[in-house]
């Protein structure tokens, strides 16, 4: 009985992985196929086009993807910190309307995109924030801080602050107590909340072009008219990088923050 | 009390910002309109450009003009007249919000110089005072290589111009089918019900308000009951039910052969494009008419893959550049675009994106004619005399809604 659950299990989570990855791994191969018509098993021919568009001078694909990366990197340190902060005043601290902030930290997802979008444009015309780089890590920001905030204030809550504070009792300020005891202890919630932040400043098409003005280009500004435009070749090239750039950042950022918080936690 | 105070310093310097952001904006936005003449000498305008760095704002998605642009326009412009042109991939709808949110804020200067438009978008804009203008008579190579009475370049789907856009390129609405799978070319309604018929969900088209769905069945309309009587017809429902009702008729009777028995239909024309390369459907259609060349060159079409037209014609349409009414660099949007509008560009464009050329042909100077002559259109395309000899014109702009909305009801599952 055991056993036959452990098997279905099993078929469960392999389809799950199979049916994530399989479309996955059609992404690069679709950036060399030509044509592709049903029910052929292989496509009719293949083609570099994808490639040319990529990495050929006049629209090279590198210097977009790394501003692009920077620009995400920015908004998600920014966003685990502040999502960080705000968790412990909202956990911690009894104030006059924390209900409220409470509340208005989710208001931006909750308020439809479009709507949303066009009033922060208006804006940040006002405050001649629009068009520029600056511009854009704001509103990403505002963006992805609700869920950093609602990631944080979870681990927060969790974790407590009492080691923290039998830190402060032995005598260590409150700087360092928080540096060497609480920052190691909720470090994956902060991997967590930056990933979170990463990915959605990453993938954000609407706000980047509304706010940046098509002046400050990611790789989803340049990528999304070939998917709405329904070029499959290109699109899938481009696609693959976003995915491979991705993955690649998380790697680095997992392995850098854990050396990171070996040092930390070692003194 | 503090915190009073806090709020009060809060607020004070919001509306100190957003005073002077609006107010400042309307004194440049002042100064500006008294600095730019349109009807300046044109060695003015050169002057005035040199240096500048000029935006244009445009649909993304082809790489081959993206490549155009960046690669054939921008360098001659830069060498020429030491103007840097910056292409910004942005859909026309996301481009009117904008210039709506810069107005809202203010007469601030805005961001956009030159616009891609056409249509119900400039129809849009130029009403909502988003466009600069009159500034396309002005240019040198508009009086040398443009028919100013050419209805195309009075009006813009049935809306007048009046000097506010410069034509880009020209459209047309071709069929396309496979030699290699039906031999047949329908050449009017009755004949592409019979291939309908033939091949029974293998046809479809994309579902109105797709650009080209909407062409398509406006097309089919024409043929049905002819195009005149639209060209001065009220914007009112039940006066163009009336007169497309035969149409109607028709586009029902094709839905129970049609993909998916008619009760659906694809959402856009992108997915019958890819559906017809995968070998789904038979029948493609497209408002490009050398789409089919650039098709097959890219390996997406199957080189047997041709296009045709129906005889009693097919919609075309011209696409055209304005200019924002906040643009920063207006001078320098001038120069770009006289430049577009060159035989020369025309004739790469031509040549490189296979876009029909928007100049003149009787005002070309011989050797400017071999340089469209020479152009090769390649693998299944249509000559550029066949599709002009077959060409009509695009319905009035305020028409178009009205008819997506009676297809709506009217043909969709019935």
């Amino acid at each position: 009985m055991d056993r036959k659950k452990h098997r279905i299990l099993n078929i469960v989570a392999y389809t799950a992985v199979l049916s994530i990855l399989v479309p996955l791994l059609v992404l690069p191969f679709w950036s060399f196929v030509g044509r592709w018509p049903w029910p052929g098993l292989l496509p009719e021919n293949f083609t570099l086009r994808g490639m040319e568009e990529l990495f050929s001078g006049a629209t090279n694909v590198l210097p977009v993807l790394t501003s692009s990366i920077a620009l995400s990197l920015t908004v998600a340190v920014l966003a685990a910190v502040i999502g960080m902060m705000t968790a412990r005043a909202l956990v911690f601290y009894d104030f006059r309307g924390k209900e409220l902030i409470s509340f208005a930290t989710v208001l931006p997802i909750i308020v439809p995109g479009t709507a949303f979008a066009m009033g922060v444009h208006v804006v940040f015309i006002y405050l001649g924030l629009a068009d520029t780089v600056l511009g854009v890590i704001l509103v990403h920001l505002i963006y992805a801080l609700p869920y950093t905030i609602n990631i944080m204030t979870d681990v927060t809550a969790m974790i407590g602050n009492s080691l923290e504070v039998q830190g402060q009792v032995l005598g260590v300020s409150p700087a360092r107590s928080f540096y060497h005891v609480t920052l190691p202890l909720i470090m994956p919630g902060m991997i967590s909340s930056a990933s979170m932040a990463y990915i959605i400043s990453f993938s954000q098409y609407f706000l980047t072009l509304m706010i940046g003005g098509g002046k400050v280009k990611t790789l989803s500004v340049v990528m999304v008219p070939f998917i709405q435009g329904g070029d499959r070749t290109i699109a899938a090239a481009y696609a693959s990088v976003f995915v491979l750039s991705t993955l690649l950042v998380f790697v680095l950022l997992e392995i850098l923050v854990r050396k990171y918080t070996a040092r930390l936690s070692g003194i | 009390m503090k915190k009073k105070l806090i709020l009060f310093l809060i607020i004070a310097v919001f509306s100190t910002f957003a005073l002077t952001g609006c107010g400042g904006g309307q004194d440049q936005a002042a100064k500006e309109e008294g600095q730019f003449d349109a009807n300046a000498d044109y060695s003015v305008i050169l002057e005035q450009a040199k240096g500048s760095t000029v935006s244009f704002y445009g649909w993304g998605g082809d790489e081959e003009r993206n490549k155009w642009i960046d690669t054939v326009v921008a360098p001659a412009l830069k060498e020429k007249y030491d103007v840097t042109l910056e292409r910004v991939p942005m859909d026309i709808d996301q481009i009117l919000a904008k210039l709506s949110g810069e107005k809202q804020a203010g007469g601030k200067d805005g961001s956009i110089d030159m616009i891609w438009i056409n249509g119900e978008n400039f129809y849009s804009a130029k009403e909502n005072g988003l466009l600069f203008g009159p500034f396309a008579e002005q240019l040198p190579n508009y009086q040398k290589y443009i028919n100013a009475d050419d209805p195309e370049n009075q009006k813009d789907f049935g809306y007048p111009i009046e000097g506010y856009e410069a034509p880009y390129g020209k459209a047309q609405m071709v069929l396309i089918n496979d030699s290699a799978k039906t031999p047949e070319t329908p050449k009017n309604t009755a004949e592409l019900l019979e291939y309908v018929k033939k091949y029974p969900g293998k046809v479809t088209y994309p579902a109105l308000p797709d650009f080209t769905g909407s062409a398509f069945v406006r097309n089919v309309i024409y043929d049905i009951v002819g195009y005149e009587q639209f060209m001065d017809m009220k914007a009112d429902k039940a006066t163009v039910k009336a007169a497309i009702e035969p149409a109607l008729e028709y586009l029902r009777s094709l839905n129970p052969y049609l993909w998916n028995q008619g009760k659906t239909f694809p959402s856009s024309s992108t997915e019958v494009n890819n559906m017809f390369a995968d070998g789904e459907l038979y029948l493609n259609m497209s408002y490009a008419p050398y789409s089919v060349t650039v098709n097959i060159e890219k390996g997406i079409y199957p080189a047997t893959a041709r296009s045709f037209l129906f005889d009693s014609g097919m919609i075309g349409n011209t696409s055209y550049i304005a200019i924002a009414a906040n643009a920063p660099h207006k001078a320098a949007a001038m120069v770009a675009i006289n430049e577009v509008i060159s035989a020369e560009m025309q004739a790469t464009q031509f040549s490189n994106l296979k876009t029909l050329p928007i100049v003149d042909y009787s005002k070309l100077s011989d050797a400017e004619k071999a340089l469209f002559d020479n152009v090769d259109v390649g693998k299944g395309a249509l000559s550029q005399d066949e599709l002009l000899e077959k060409r009509v014109p695009e319905m009035p702009a305020n028409l178009v809604p009205v008819i997506e909305e009676i297809w709506q009801e009217e043909v969709v599952g019935k």
